[in-house]
């Protein structure tokens, strides 16, 4: 009869392997989350831009150089379109970056297309219950809007719209 | 039993490669989600402008009739296109139709894949269609 003893050779192996699991365990966590976390960043800057944009178009202006209460309720409401989707107002920035007429002049008037950006600072690393740390990937988004031409409440004519 | 539980470590890092491919396929999944809102929106945005922008003036100020001009709606879409970051992912030129007092937008955009990308003979992405329609009515 021989027995054969439950000797070393299996588990030394599979203990080797271990570390090596592990490593990638935790390599590719980090790497598959930063992903998703880059993606959901995306969908709420995305979100942040196409409010601002609806809003400020929405908005009545007094005249058409006059835009700066509608330009910080727009970008009220960006903020608070990231904050319905849990992103910290410290690291990103909504911002009224274009607003141009059809006759190349920079107002709030009809036909004038006004375009707004998002951004969102994504940290490297981030821990439930502690937060992200470091700066990592700047995600964007961008939208632009068309001022109605036939709204009440827009300086000017929509006869330059054609 | 010595064996038994090395066999037994062996597959752990099989297990958590696995659980990472799974995770690397969702991740790659809600790209295409995203690129999936992101063509509605786009498509919606210029639906919306083309609905109100591409009126024919002309026959608005002499006979108050509100009628599209097709090509002017198209410009409008066009325009609302070029103007989103999403113009160089157009899997095709979005296509216009005048329905009355609306305009319908459909377009297609390419989605590529985060994960897929590495693994040989797997497609880089796919394409995402998405079509909205915006309808003029008078205010209440």
């Amino acid at each position: 009869m021989t027995h054969r003893r439950g000797g070393d050779h299996g588990q030394v192996g599979g203990i080797e392997v271990l570390p090596f699991g592990l490593l990638v365990f935790v390599v590719g966590t980090l790497l598959v989350a930063n992903a998703w976390a880059v993606v959901d960043a995306k969908l709420a800057v995305d979100a942040a831009a196409r409010e601002a944009a609806r809003h400020f178009v929405e908005a009545d202006v007094p005249a058409a150089d006059d835009f700066g209460d509608a330009e910080a309720a727009a970008r009220r409401a960006g903020y608070e379109a990231l904050a319905a989707h849990g992103r910290e107002a410290a690291r990103s920035t909504v911002k009224l970056a274009a607003l141009e007429s059809p006759d190349g002049q920079a107002g709030f008037t009809r036909c004038a297309r006004a375009t707004f950006t998002a951004r969102y600072d994504v940290p490297v690393v981030r821990l439930p219950w502690i937060g992200g740390f470091g700066s990592g990937l700047d995600v964007t988004s961008r939208h632009s809007e068309l001022i109605d031409p036939y709204r009440d409440g827009v300086p000017g004519s929509a006869e330059a719209c054609s | 039993m010595g064996r038994d539980r090395g066999n037994a470590l062996m597959l752990m890092p099989a297990g958590l490669l696995i659980v990472l491919v799974l995770a690397s396929i969702a991740v790659d999944m809600s790209v295409v989600h995203l690129r999936k809102r992101q063509a509605f929106e786009l498509a919606a945005a210029a639906a919306n402008d083309a609905a109100t922008a591409g009126v024919d003036q002309g026959r608005l100020r002499t006979t108050h009739d509100y009628v599209l001009d097709p090509a002017r709606a198209r410009a409008v879409v066009a325009d609302v296109v070029a103007a989103s970051e999403l113009a160089s992912e157009l899997a095709g030129p979005p296509v216009v139709t005048v329905i009355g007092a609306g305009v319908r937008v459909e377009l297609a955009l390419e989605a590529d894949y985060i994960f897929a990308d590495v693994v040989p003979g797997a497609p880089d992405g796919t394409e995402v269609s998405a079509s909205a329609t915006a309808t003029t009515a008078a205010a209440p």
